[in-house]
């Protein structure tokens, strides 16, 4: 099994709010995609595919900050409903996930959303390049 | 004191680990900001003036997606490098803050770490408040 298809199984295990998750090139196009059974898409794939085209110009913009603040790692835009996520992984290729965000049922207080958990995800992403 | 500089104030007073803050309007210009007087700031005012720029561009289409998509309201973005994290949230609509925070691992961290855990809900609601005085 090639190594990014590996990377979408392990992740879509590990997480169940993880809705959606695709590896893209260079050029923005997708490579390998997987998504949770039963779920259908929020965003049409159009979309998401602009999303990560902009995705891969911003990490590469943000290159040229590598200096002062060491490499990137992820970046996270937090919806209501939903959180979009990019991790730049090896040769500029880009790891996209889709994650659920609706609050959970017993929030007594105003809810925000849930946490990614970025850790697991980067360990994860580690993990299946070494 | 305006409303912007409150919140500065308070999202200074609240957490130690954020070393920058900033209000800028939708072309990215910075109106306010806070630095944290003991610390060297990592990233240079020009190169935050840039990301700011970039980053109320992305804004403007992040809003457009939120209607467009039916996400519901964007509620922020963060792009997390290994030292620093930057997170960008709408104030209003002619607004934006950015937050610049330590992202250095903790000197006690046994296993590796990926960074620290910026807390949002709790930035969030802070800026809820001081929302609710407008």
């Amino acid at each position: 099994m090639e190594k990014y298809e590996k990377l979408l199984n392990m992740l879509m295990d590990f997480n169940d709010s993880i809705r959606f998750a695709a590896v893209c090139n260079t050029n923005g196009d997708i490579v390998w995609t997987t998504q949770r059974e039963g779920m259908k898409n929020i965003v049409p794939l159009d979309e998401t595919k602009q999303t990560i085209v902009r995705a891969i110009n911003t990490w590469a913009q943000n290159s040229n900050l590598k200096g002062y603040v060491g490499s990137g790692l992820y970046s996270i835009a937090s919806y209501e409903k939903i959180k979009r996520i990019t991790v730049p992984l090896d040769d500029g290729n880009i790891l996209f996930i889709s994650v659920n965000n609706s609050s959970t049922k017993n929030s007594k207080t105003t809810s925000y959303g849930q946490i990614a958990d970025m850790g697991k995800i980067l360990s994860i992403v580690d993990f299946v390049k070494s | 004191m305006s409303r912007y500089e409150k919140l500065l104030n308070m999202l200074m007073d609240f957490d130690g680990s954020i070393e920058f803050a900033a209000i800028s309007n939708t072309t990215g210009e910075i109106l306010w900001n806070s630095t944290r007087s003991d610390l060297k700031i990592k990233v240079p005012l020009s190169e935050t003036k840039k990301i700011l720029k970039r980053e109320s561009g992305d804004w403007i289409d992040r809003c457009k997606s939120e209607e467009r998509l039916g996400l519901g309201r964007s509620l922020y973005h963060i792009t997390s490098f290994e030292k620093i994290k930057h997170v960008t949230i709408p104030v209003d609509a002619f607004h934006l803050l950015y937050i610049a925070v330590n992202n250095e691992p903790m000197t006690k961290t046994k296993k590796k770490s990926y960074g620290r855990l910026v807390e949002m809900g709790k930035i969030l609601s802070i800026l809820d408040f001081v929302n609710t005085f407008q």
